[in-house]
């Protein structure tokens, strides 16, 4: 009978172990749940406040009524030249990533693949361009861009997109081409590709991670902008809509709502860019970590 | 398909390291050359100079009567298999294998007719749609080949493309690369240093060590007559033991003396080898595992060994011998020149049944038909003709 009896009693002080380990990994689960709750609440709550306002008219929203209007949103094309300034931001934006995907992945499969002298050098240089504020170099880029005559065209703010722009890419994609083996690129030599077949016809579609990863990112960041933008983009009929709205907000009399509303229009291509794309930007940013 | 010939080739890298030196190779249309050796002993150095991804330093590579030296790696016409296959993980098997021919702009129906003929061969009809992360390592393996394969070059390139696998699986893939060269017939380098890929797949082995090569020969030929102790150590498994040994001679007859053991020297090795020139001087004495054999009690000729270590391998065992003198066994390499030097014990293959126990002193001849003589400084065999 004691023997018998003594395995149920090894189980029973055993038992309540992974009960408890269960409990806690609820409860840890419950509080990070809680802990993201009240974050995504603190991010959507101007987003809230803007969807509001934009619905109000001015008069509703200078007495604090709590009705209801559309009429900002069918006045905000007449009001604010909005749909040609989402087209200056949509062709700044394409040329200037255009800009930077081509140079990035250029330069970073010959730093990660081509053997050259001084390459690391070089390489460091560019990747310490990054630690560089913004700030501290737009004067003299804006007396030499001003010099060129490019303040009145877009291409002053590309040129300046694409150069604050660059050394991220080049960084990114040299990371990611150094992971593609040497045998690839050697396969595709023996099999009839020179070093220019061989970066686009192999090298590129192994690297849409990484295409996808600098694309939204740099979209995001010069979308958003308003600093090179206000400075580069003198002429008003090529304003990007963040210029446009920061003029408006600068105005003697501003619509709350209608800048509400303008917020919001300017807002919605980078949320879109990012919902859609940020399963590529994880896998971009973490590549080389799950080596 | 076409020979493939190394006149005096040598590859120096910047900062003055020499990967090859001098290296002059034949490889016969059809032939399947075999380059074995130690890691860095520049068997890789001098494909990839075929290849094209090296650039020659001195010499000259010709491919069926032209000199490639300033070719283009495309246009060699040669197709290789590297070591980790290299598949295009973003393309399918089928494209995989027919991407060099899209390259040269093929038209489609005959890439078609190309890729599902040498999927037969290789029995990857079934796999053409997968991507090669859905392949097993020996189908990726078979994917590789069928992509040189595909290509119908003048010469295959293959850099020791069984090391990634799996020991059964090499033995399988052994055979069929072997079968598959037999059947297309095109020159090919295979370089490994594995030795048992080198004496099963090869018509003819180059070995070699320091970016010198050592010998080339039939896989016989290179085990039976190694034309230096490097070689006799390096094929064979287990390879050749080397024993410090010293000729003399009594009475008419010629005795190799290795640490307080002696054993008689046949009287015919002093035609074939330059026995007389080199009586009272250091040499090397090479046996063959499998030429130590369990002698009775009043054998003639027989010495006695203790046994250090028994590994039984089911068809044979392998006995670890210690035996009189601690100098009798090569352990200088500079002397040897072989990595049997390394050894600090004479190991011979016996029988199955052979009833031999750790610790046991056993009595042991040697076949007087299989002994190999070197020279002690330079390593060199001491055979005349061969």
């Amino acid at each position: 009978m004691t023997v018998l009896a003594s395995p149920p009693d090894a189980l029973t002080v055993n038992a309540p172990k992974p009960t408890r380990s269960l409990a806690r990994r609820r409860l840890g689960r419950t509080l990070i749940f809680v802990a993201m709750a009240i974050m995504a609440v603190i991010m959507l709550y101007p987003f809230a406040v803007m969807i509001l306002i934009s619905f109000k008219t001015n008069a509703q929203y200078l007495i604090g009524s709590s009705g209801t209007s559309t009429q900002t949103w069918q006045q905000i094309n007449a009001t604010l030249p909005i749909w040609q300034e989402l087209w200056n931001s949509t062709v700044v934006c394409s040329l200037s990533i255009l800009l930077i995907l081509v140079i990035g992945v250029m330069a970073g499969f010959s730093f990660a693949k081509l053997q050259f002298r001084g390459g690391n050098v070089v390489f460091l240089a560019i990747v310490s361009a990054m630690m560089v504020p913004l700030q501290a170099i737009l004067i003299p880029e804006f007396v030499n861009i001003a010099k060129t005559g490019l303040t009145n065209n877009y291409l002053g703010a590309v040129v300046v997109y694409a150069a604050l722009g660059t050394p991220f890419s080049i960084f990114l994609f040299t990371t990611y081409f150094r992971r593609i083996p040497d045998e690839l690129i050697e396969a595709g030599i023996v099999d009839g590709l020179g070093y220019w077949g061989v970066l686009w016809r192999l090298a590129m579609p192994m690297a849409l991670p990484a295409i996808a990863t600098v694309t939204v990112l740099q979209f995001i960041q010069i979308w958003d902008d308003l600093l090179v933008g206000l400075l580069f983009l003198q002429n008003p009929g090529e304003r990007t809509i963040t210029v446009g709205l920061a003029a408006l907000a600068a105005g003697h009399t501003t619509s709350i709502p209608l800048l509400m509303a303008g917020s919001l229009v300017s807002a919605a291509p980078a949320m879109i860019v990012y919902l859609v794309f940020q399963r590529f930007l994880v896998r971009g940013l973490t590549m080389g970590i799950d080596r | 398909m076409a020979e493939i010939v190394f006149d005096q080739v040598a590859k120096v890298y910047p900062g003055g390291n020499t990967a090859v030196e001098n290296l002059s190779l034949h490889v016969a249309d059809g032939e399947f050359m075999v380059l074995v050796g130690p890691s860095g002993c520049g068997k890789t150095t001098a494909l990839r100079m075929i290849a094209g991804l090296e650039e020659i330093t001195d010499g000259t590579i010709s491919i069926g009567g032209q000199v490639v030296n300033n070719v283009l790696p495309k246009d060699r016409d040669i197709a290789m298999v590297f070591q980790n296959y290299a598949l295009y993980p973003q393309m399918t098997v089928g494209q995989n294998m027919g991407f060099a021919l899209k390259i040269r702009n093929v038209p489609k129906d005959e890439i078609k007719r190309r890729v599902s003929e040498a999927a037969k061969i290789l029995r990857l009809t079934e796999y053409l749609d997968r991507r090669p992360k859905a392949l097993s390592g020996g189908q990726r393996q078979r994917v590789a080949m069928g992509r040189a394969i595909v290509r119908e070059p003048q010469a295959f390139l293959m850099d020791e493309p069984l090391s990634n696998l799996d020991a059964q699986l090499r033995v399988e893939m052994r055979s069929e690369i072997s079968r598959i060269q037999r059947l297309l017939g095109v020159a090919t380098i295979y370089v490994t240093h594995d030795q048992t890929e080198a004496m099963t797949m090869g018509d003819r082995v180059a070995v070699m060590r320091g970016g010198v090569l050592q010998q080339v020969a039939t896989p016989e030929d290179l085990y039976d007559h190694p034309a230096n102790a490097f070689v006799a150590g390096f094929i064979g498994s287990p390879p050749m033991n080397l024993l410090n040994a010293t000729l003399v001679e009594s009475e008419g007859t010629l005795r190799a003396r290795f640490g307080d053991q002696s054993v008689e020297v046949p009287a015919r090795y002093r035609q074939t080898h330059r026995l007389d020139e080199n009586l009272t001087r250091p040499l090397l004495l090479g046996v063959r595992p499998e030429d130590l054999v369990v002698a009775n009690a009043d054998a003639p000729g027989r010495f006695s060994a203790t046994v250090a270590l028994r590994e039984a391998l089911g068809s044979e065992i392998l006995a670890h011998l210690n035996f009189g003198g601690e100098d009798v066994i090569v352990t200088d390499e500079a002397q040897a020149s072989a990595p049997a030097s390394h050894s600090t014990r004479v190991v011979a293959r016996l029988g199955a049944r052979a009833k031999v126990t750790v610790g046991e002193r056993i009595d042991l001849t040697l076949n007087p038909e299989n002994l190999h003589f070197f020279d002690a400084q330079s390593g060199e065999t001491l055979r005349v003709s061969r």
